[in-house]
């Protein structure tokens, strides 16, 4: 009786001790898989936005703004201004990221993934209106709403429509982009400006809605 | 005793600090001696030659007293520990000093957003300073605090206030502090939140009353919103 006992403790310890170091090395390859697991919480397991937590679709964005938005969370930038609701319950989680190993993991799998192309749910916009506006937002994020690398600056096409009438409203009142660590965002702060009034929000993200088709 | 695993911060650190120590003494002592007592009679009345272990019901008066007589010893420090906490508990939350300054405090998953009075010290004005995971105190200087959640239940600690006061939606609680010591502290939720709890840390810095000053000089809204506009210099 007291030998199984003895035996059975020592087994149970070796084989937790095994498990304990073997985690890590298991985990190295499909790093970024893992730690999806964190974010699929919000944005989806298909990363393909989820209104009810805020958390937009991050699906298929190229991997160098995933990478920078991640690390604007980190470091402020982005996140921790008053009245950021849905920027406040993501800076905690780009804190999780506690190396840039691991962001850069998360974002390569977060690109990999297919653009979710969201349906929209707002309603109320006029897409003709909205493609005039659009001429300017094209200079930065492509006609076809793809993004362009060397500017910086996002593809919008297979966005959410309600986040992105979020991020416009979030610019134009100062609540996203106000920090000097992200000189983009300040750009995109004062560009929002040629967008006079709500509706024409409304209204150019109903077109960017229609290049998504 | 706390006090070498981490800083007393406010005035009334000390009072709970003594509170946990009356505590740890009296619960100690109990314990101690109990245990001696436990391990001695098993000791002394263990199996011997020609004298087997016996089974024993505690039935009689005789032995029934070494239960008895430790009982009613223990509720007498019952009395002075329920006093004591007593006292504290009306000192912490439920006396409410007159306050010098207030600041408002809201827990929302999963960031700490601090409304500060700003210049004018008048919270609800147009340079008051809100600053999310960040609190700025003055040293030596008794607070009101105004504290919100927007979602859920949190719970707002400041261990080296020794201070937690849940935040609950819909209400406005207001309680006090007063901080002793300069430097940066940590203030962490205590109340389960979300997904985010874990990370929802903020930072306490107590300063002097010339480094607070030169911090409100500095952020007030009023004050950037003058050095963004180059007209109003006056030199010009
Ligand atoms: C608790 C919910 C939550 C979790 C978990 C979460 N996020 Fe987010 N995330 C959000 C919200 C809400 C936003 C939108 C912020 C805003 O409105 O500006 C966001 C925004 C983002 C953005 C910016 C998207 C853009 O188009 O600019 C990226 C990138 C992102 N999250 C990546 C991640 C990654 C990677 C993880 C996992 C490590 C993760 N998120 C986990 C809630 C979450
Ligand atoms: C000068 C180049 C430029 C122009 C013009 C421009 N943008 Fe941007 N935009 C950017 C950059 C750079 C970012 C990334 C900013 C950041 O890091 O927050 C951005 C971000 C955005 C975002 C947030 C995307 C996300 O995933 O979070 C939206 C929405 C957006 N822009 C819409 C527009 C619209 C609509 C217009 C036209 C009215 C426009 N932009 C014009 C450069 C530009
Ligand atoms: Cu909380």
């Amino acid at each position: 009786m007291r030998m199984t006992l003895t035996r059975t403790l020592v087994a149970s310890i070796t084989t937790l001790l095994v498990a304990a170091f073997a985690l890590p090395v298991a985990a190295a390859d499909g790093r970024g898989e893992q730690l999806f697991e964190l974010c699929a919480q919000c944005h989806g397991s298909a990363a393909e936005g989820n209104q009810m937590t805020l958390a937009p679709a991050i699906a298929g964005l190229d991997e160098w703004y995933v990478e920078a938005q991640l690390n604007y969370f980190r470091n402020g930038a982005r996140g921790l201004h008053p009245g950021d609701t849905g920027g406040m319950r993501m800076y905690p989680m780009s804190i999780w990221l506690s190396t840039d190993e691991d962001v850069k993991a998360v974002a390569g799998y977060v690109a990999s993934l297919p653009r979710a192309n969201p349906t929209p749910v707002l309603e109320g916009g006029d897409a003709a209106k909205g493609s005039a506006f659009y001429l300017v937002c094209a200079t930065c994020h492509g006609q076809e709403g793809g993004g362009d690398p060397e500017k910086n600056s996002p593809p919008l096409r297979g966005a959410n429509d309600w986040y992105l009438l979020s991020s416009l409203e979030k610019y134009k009142a100062k609540i996203r982009g106000g920090s000097p660590l992200n000189p983009n965002a300040v750009v995109m702060q004062g560009t929002v400006n040629i967008l006079p009034d709500a509706q024409a929000m409304r209204d150019v993200v109903a077109h960017i809605m229609t290049l998504s088709e | 005793m706390i006090e070498q695993f981490i800083p007393a911060g406010s005035t009334y650190a000390g009072n709970i600090d003594g509170q946990i120590d009356l505590i740890f003494v009296l619960v100690g002592f109990w314990f101690i001696l109990s245990e001696a007592i436990f391990f001695g009679l098993i000791f002394r009345f263990r199996k011997k030659q020609g004298q087997p272990a016996e089974y024993i019901t505690g039935e009689e008066k005789s032995q029934k007293r070494w239960i008895t007589v430790p009982h009613f010893l223990v509720l007498v420090c019952d009395v002075f520990i329920i006093w004591g906490a007593i006292n504290v508990w009306y000192h912490v939350k439920q006396e409410l000093p007159p306050a010098q300054e207030t600041v408002r405090i809201i827990g929302q998953q999963w960031t700490w957003t601090f409304v500060h009075p700003g210049p004018d010290k008048q919270l609800g004005t147009a340079d008051d300073i809100a600053k999310v995971n960040e609190l700025h105190l003055k040293v030596d200087t008794t607070y009101h605090f105004k504290l919100e959640a927007r979602d859920v239940v949190h719970s707002f600690s400041v261990p080296v206030f020794r201070l937690k006061q849940d935040a609950i939606p819909g209400r406005v609680i207001t309680g006090w502090f007063e901080p002793t010591l300069t430097g940066e502290f940590d203030i962490q939720c205590a109340e389960m939140c979300g997904i985010g709890h874990g990370l929802m840390g903020a930072k306490l810095s107590v300063e002097s009353a010339a480094e607070h000053a030169a911090w409100v000089a500095s952020e007030s809204p009023l004050e950037l919103a003058a050095a963004n506009m180059p007209q109003l210099a006056v030199e010009e």
